[in-house]
């Protein structure tokens, strides 16, 4: 064992050879040290938690268990055997199945398809695909975790959350495919599912350690204090800690992870301050065919509604809706007792609108533009004199945002999608940030995928930016993080509006209260 | 700006005390993708003036800067096309035409007419006009560009063809013979023509909103609109400022020839197209530039150029120029396919 | 509603073709029976029902424009109007207009003057009039295999021209230009066409029999006259004041190299091209150029109309041409500056299709 690793109360089990053991991998990149020195190890049916901050090495950790990048240096074993990964078909192959955070389906494929893509085994018979066999082999996948996804739908007209189950079966499969009982990589497989589909998920997690070894990626530290046998700790590239749940609490593991106390609440409660008395926006009878029927709204300055509600209970669909970027019909839509046209995302902009939406590398940015250009790409024209870009005064405002937000950047000028998850989200909010007229920010799961430092972050932002009286809309990956952020909950079900919930500094309400009102 | 409204901003946080400081260098990967067509451009160039002596003379760089000069106009206009994902194919048409009209306005053997340059900038424009058409078609009906631009060449294949009724229109103008023949500075006048369209091109990349949303309406078109970008407008624009290239282009060509004729763009899409990929302007958009295309363009005349000059058999010629193409692009790509980019 | 009609003008076809097949057993056997050929053939059609159709590749190209003129000329003289076919290069296309000329017209009153797109697309053109009945001439190209007289009764004649012959003779204009000595480059066509190879043959020929005559390079500039013009600045660079002439398989790339010698300033090289496009003549009159070859368009374009017309009038007998006569190459001539002016317009000679004169210009058989 790494003499450098210090032991937290580490279990002993000598005489359990490891199914997979990692010593001391490096890796670097140009000048980034991603990984310098992890060294772990799972042993038979056993759930181990890795977590660590966004850029902490996981993620590359994670590929190369399964060949997608190559080590520098350091050793994989597998079942007491040195392995080279050299891609997903070869780990599948040896027995190492991942569940990506990024969703690795092709949607335009049925379910069945994806299950058994490339591992289709019997079902594929001459080059000629037999679609009965391959139903039922992917029916029996879906079976394991309890799904009624249909075998048959096309993957693109899934939820978030049910694409995620289907992930899960596709790596399910690998143990058919493997005599020896698999190591199966759970990426943050939790964070879009919903609480009942989480549920599901441990349960598959308790079910699949009978046969198999799981490694459990998340940046939610209670499921994995909850599921795992084990938790490593990774910080800048290094394994600094192995713990075991029963002995470790919450604030220690954040404690390891970030090297540091947090003070306090990292929701930063103290910091709420009472929303203004003024109405910002005023919604009244905004229906979305099918989906949302005459929803009435309040927003005032300065205030945080957080929208509640599950999937499909029409909260996207509201949020997109005021932004411009679905067609609504309303009664009337009012900011500052003005009639609002926001018929497109254009005219909401003009109406000092900003929307971040949930999925950031589709919608969110580009990432083959730098930084600076993702930042002003709606306000432009503040950095524009005449026709022409001004692009030392576009440089000078990223940098100042790079600065104010802390965006961890090489230079303005490197392209977005070569930082983290956190930077770039940062980036994505500084978008918004730069116009000084911004009144309104509808923010759909800004903290999606962040690790908690950087959570924090857009935290202190959100509450920054209500203090200088913008009114924010909130859709939030925990209730935990919604009540704690909101001045009032907005609670949607089936499309209207269940309840308006109070969430006042210091008299929050409880988790379940605001989950009666959503199932 | 109003600096108070951060001024609370976290301390320290996600920065952790002896990280690696973030270096200001790209990846290696990149730099391979934006410098690896120039280093294949010296390359090439070192090679043919290791193997031929007249390669490396004023003389022959002022025949090669000529000879790209056509295809550079070109690349300029296509590459903005390129940034946004879509693809332009109208060029054989819009040339055609382009060269005809211009034949046709100016001084000519066929009719009084005499407009002078004024003919040279409607052929500029009536190729504006062209791509107006694509872009609006595509962008209004929702055709794909692929349909649109192939249809817009053979439209623009037949106007030409009823514009030449049999008769090559031959100049016969003194002004625009002496933009053919002349020179400046040892350069011909047209190489300088293609300078300052590529000068054009990169001001508009740079400074204008118009290189600016075609990059990131090609990198992602959803987040293009989600920032209230008006998609469909700046998409029609470069379409727009891509047909008055080829319009151009098509002015140049019967420059040089001295008639217009309606295969003045024969061959120049495929080329132009080859050129841009192979300087790393990539077809799915989003990524590369005119500075790429323009080395694209440069390699592929090289190219050509040397190959007479070291006296390859013009049997093998078509080989080996298709040989040392794929070689490049693929010392390109090397780097990226670890990438996992998806290759359609 | 239009299906329908299309329906109804199908079947009306089908008939037609019946009745053609017949009328062709009956033309067989009255042909085998000796000498009784005339009157089957007069008995077919009157003068005013006969349809006569000319197809090129496009009229953009001023030798295939002049090919159809000289067909409307020819088919005005006899108070008929030819239909102008194109096909822009395209095989399938070019297939596919001829199977509806002869499904909606009449075959066995049709004359099919045809230059076929490519050698191997001349065997289904053959078979297709052959089984309509339709009477059909084509030129330039074929393959060396398939010949009228292998029991086709309705394909009059193939017409081609000698490109070994005409790269000698344009080489031989030049050599002499040049006073016999210096050096020449060679700009060659599209190199797997027939056309391109006998032509080069003919420069190698003539360049044998003239020692002093060197061929610096020889490059491949695609029948195309933006390539041509290219082509011969990269020649320039590379071998500068050497050059005394330029040799080019046709008259486009002749015209660019032209363009090409002139921006670099070279005025006394000897240019010569062949198809005689007009610019070309226009050059070779003005002395820019010294010469070409022309194998007269509107004489092709009217000829093979009026083989056709004189079969179906009965002024013509199939059956009793020779083989010389049913493929052979015809006459083409050099233009210089002699000449040159009288070419400037080309112009079809309606003497030339006058029944008795519509085989003067054979110069031999195809070998």
């Amino acid at each position: 064992m790494n003499p450098d690793i210090e032991t937290v109360e580490a279990e002993q089990s000598p005489g359990v050879p490891p199914v997979l053991a990692v010593r001391d991998l490096r890796k670097r990149f140009a000048e980034t040290t991603a990984l310098d020195g992890v060294t772990f190890e799972v042993r038979p049916h056993e759930v181990v938690g890795l977590i660590g901050e966004n850029g902490a090495g996981k993620s590359t950790l994670l590929k190369m268990l399964v060949g997608l990048a190559r080590p520098d240096s350091g050793t994989i074993e597998l079942r007491g055997r040195r392995v080279k990964m050299r891609g997903i078909a070869q780990a599948g192959a040896a027995g190492i199945g991942m569940v990506f955070q990024e969703q690795s389906l092709i949607p335009n494929l049925t379910v069945a398809e994806n299950i058994l893509l490339g591992a289709e085994g019997p079902a594929v018979v001459g080059g000629l695909y037999r679609w009965r066999e391959l139903r039922r082999r992917a029916q029996v996948q879906l079976d394991k975790i309890g799904s009624e996804i249909s075998v048959d739908a096309l993957t693109e007209s899934l939820s978030f959350a049910d694409r995620q189950l289907v992930e899960v079966a596709k790596v399910l499969a690998t143990e058919e495919r493997t005599n020896a009982e698999p190591v199966v990589l759970l990426d943050e497989p939790t964070s879009v599912l919903d609480r009942d589909e989480t549920e599901v998920l441990f349960a598959q997690i308790e079910r699949l350690r009978t046969r198999a070894s799981v490694v459990f990626v998340s940046h939610r530290l209670d499921e994995v204090l909850r599921v795992s046998d084990r938790v490593y700790v990774l910080r800048n590239g290094r394994t600094v800690a192995e713990c075991v749940p029963g002995d470790v609490d919450e604030a220690t593991l954040r404690k390891l992870m970030i090297g540091r106390d947090l003070a306090g609440s990292h929701y930063d409660e103290e910091r709420q301050l009472p929303a203004r008395e003024a109405v910002r926006l005023a919604v009244r009878g905004l229906t979305v065919k099918g989906v949302c029927d005459h929803i009435d709204l309040d927003l005032h300055e300065g205030e945080v509604v957080g929208i509640a509600g599950v999937q499909g209970s029409g909260r996207e669909e509201l949020c997109r809706s005021l932004f411009g970027a679905l067609a609504s019909r309303s009664e009337s839509v009012t900011m500052h007792g003005r009639p609002l046209n926001a018929r497109s995302p254009r005219a909401a902009i003009a109406s000092d609108i900003g929307y971040v939406p949930a999925e950031r590398r589709r919608e969110g940015m580009v990432g083959s533009m730098s930084v600076a250009e993702n930042i002003t790409l709606p306000h432009i024209s503040e950095v524009c004199a005449g026709p022409l870009l001004q692009r030392r005064k576009e440089r000078a405002l990223a940098e100042e945002w790079i600065e104010r937000l802390r965006i961890r950047t090489p230079s303005a000028s490197a392209q977005l999608g070569s930082l983290s998850g956190g930077n770039q989200q940062k980036a994505v909010l500084a978008r918004w940030l730069v116009s000084d007229s911004l009144r309104l920010l509808i923010l759909d799961h800004p903290t999606r995928g962040l690790d908690v430092g950087a959570k924090t972050e857009v935290y202190q932002l959100i509450r920054d930016l209500t203090a200088d009286g913008v009114s924010v809309l909130l859709m939030a990956d925990s209730l935990e993080e919604l009540i704690a952020m909101s001045h009032r909950v907005l609670v949607m079900k089936d499309g209207r509006v269940a309840e308006i919930i109070d969430a006042p500094a210091g008299a929050k309400p409880a988790p379940l209260r605001v989950l009666e009102g959503m199932v | 700006m109003a600096p108070a409204r951060l001024g609370l901003a976290p301390p320290e946080t996600g920065r952790a005390p002896g990280s690696p400081r973030p270096s200001r260098r790209p990846d290696r990967a990149t730099i391979l993708a934006d410098f690896g067509p120039l280093g294949a451009l010296v390359l090439l160039c070192l090679l043919f003036g290791f193997l031929s002596p007249q390669f490396a003379t004023w003389g022959n760089v002022r025949n090669v800067l000529d000879s790209a000069s056509v295809l550079a106009v070109i690349a300029v206009g296509l590459t903005f096309v390129l940034l946004l994902g879509a693809i332009d194919l109208s060029i054989e048409g819009v040339m055609a035409t382009a060269a005809l009209s211009v034949a046709l306005l100016v001084a000519n053997s066929r009719n009084d007419l005499d407009f002078g340059f004024m003919g040279v900038l409607a052929a500029v424009a009536i190729g504006a006009g062209f791509g107006l058409a694509s872009g609006l078609l595509s962008t209004g009906l929702k055709i794909p560009s692929f349909m649109t631009t192939l249809g817009m060449s053979a439209i623009g294949i037949g106007i030409a063809t009823v514009l030449f009724g049999g008769v090559q229109p031959a100049l016969r103008s003194p002004e625009l013979a002496e933009w053919a023949s002349g020179q400046w500075f040892g350069l011909t006048r047209l190489t300088y023509v293609a300078v300052a369209v590529v000068l054009i091109g990169i001001l508009v990349q740079r400074y204008t909103r118009l290189g600016r949303y075609a990059r990131a309406i090609g990198g992602a078109e959803e987040l293009a609109l989600l920032s209230g970008i008006p998609v469909r407008r700046y998409k029609t624009l470069a379409f727009t400022f891509a047909g008055a290239t080829y319009g151009l282009a098509g002015v140049m060509v019967t420059t040089q020839l001295g008639s217009g004729i309606v295969q003045a763009g024969v061959g120049q899409n495929f080329a132009a197209i080859t050129a841009a990929v192979v300087g790393g302007t990539l077809l799915s958009g989003g990524r590369g530039g005119v500075l790429h295309s323009i080395v694209g363009v440069l390699i592929v005349t090289v190219l050509v150029n040397g190959l007479v000059l070291i006296g390859v058999s013009p049997y093998v010629q078509g080989a080996v120029q298709g040989v040392i193409v794929v070689a490049a692009v693929v010392i390109t790509a090397w780097p990226l396919r670890k990438r996992l980019r998806v290759v359609k | 509603m239009n299906s329908t009609a299309i329906r109804r003008r199908r079947g009306l076809a089908v008939a037609t073709i019946g009745f053609a097949a017949i009328a062709l057993v009956g033309c067989a056997d009255s042909g085998a029976g000796g000498g009784g050929g005339d009157e089957a053939a007069a008995a077919t059609c009157a003068p005013e029902d006969i349809q006569l159709i000319g197809q090129v590749r496009n009229e953009t190209n001023p030798y295939e424009k002049s090919w159809l003129d000289g067909g409307d000329a020819f088919a005005e003289s006899v108070g008929l109007t030819q239909t102008r076919l194109t096909y822009d290069g395209e095989s399938p296309k070019q297939q596919e207009q001829l199977r509806q000329a002869i499904s909606t017209g009449n075959p066995e009153c049709m004359v099919l003057n045809v230059l076929p797109n490519g050698d191997s697309d001349t065997t289904p053109i053959v078979k297709e009039a052959d089984a309509a009945g339709a009477y059909l001439v084509t030129q330039w190209n074929k393959p060396a295999d398939l010949n009228p007289w292998d029991g086709y009764d309705t394909w009059i004649s193939h017409i081609t021209f000698d490109g070994v012959d005409s790269g000698r003779q344009i080489a031989e204009a030049m050599f002499e230009q040049m006073g016999g000595s210096g050096g020449i480059i060679a700009l060659q066509g599209i190199l797997d066409t027939a056309a391109a190879k006998d032509r080069f043959t003919g420069l190698q020929e003539a360049l044998a029999e003239n020692p002093d005559i060197e061929l610096l390079d020889e490059q491949t500039a695609d029948f195309d006259r933006t390539t041509g013009f290219e082509v011969t600045k990269t020649l320039i660079t590379k071998h500068g004041d050497a050059i005394r002439g330029v040799w080019a398989a046709n008259d486009d790339m002749a015209l660019g190299a032209l363009q090409a010698l002139e921006a670099a300033g070279m005025s006394d090289v000897a240019v010569v091209g062949i198809d005689a496009v007009p610019e070309a003549v226009q050059a070779v009159a003005d002395g820019t150029m010294t010469a070409t070859v022309s194998v007269d368009g509107p004489w092709q374009g009217g000829v093979g109309l009026a083989m056709g017309y004189c079969a179906l009038t009965g002024e013509l007998d199939v059956a009793g041409l020779s083989n010389e006569q049913r493929a052979f190459f015809a006459e083409q001539t050099l233009i210089n500056a002699e000449n040159a002016e009288e070419n400037l317009t080309p112009k079809a000679d309606l003497e030339d299709f006058e029944c008795g004169n519509l085989f003067d210009r054979v110069t031999g058989p195809v070998s």
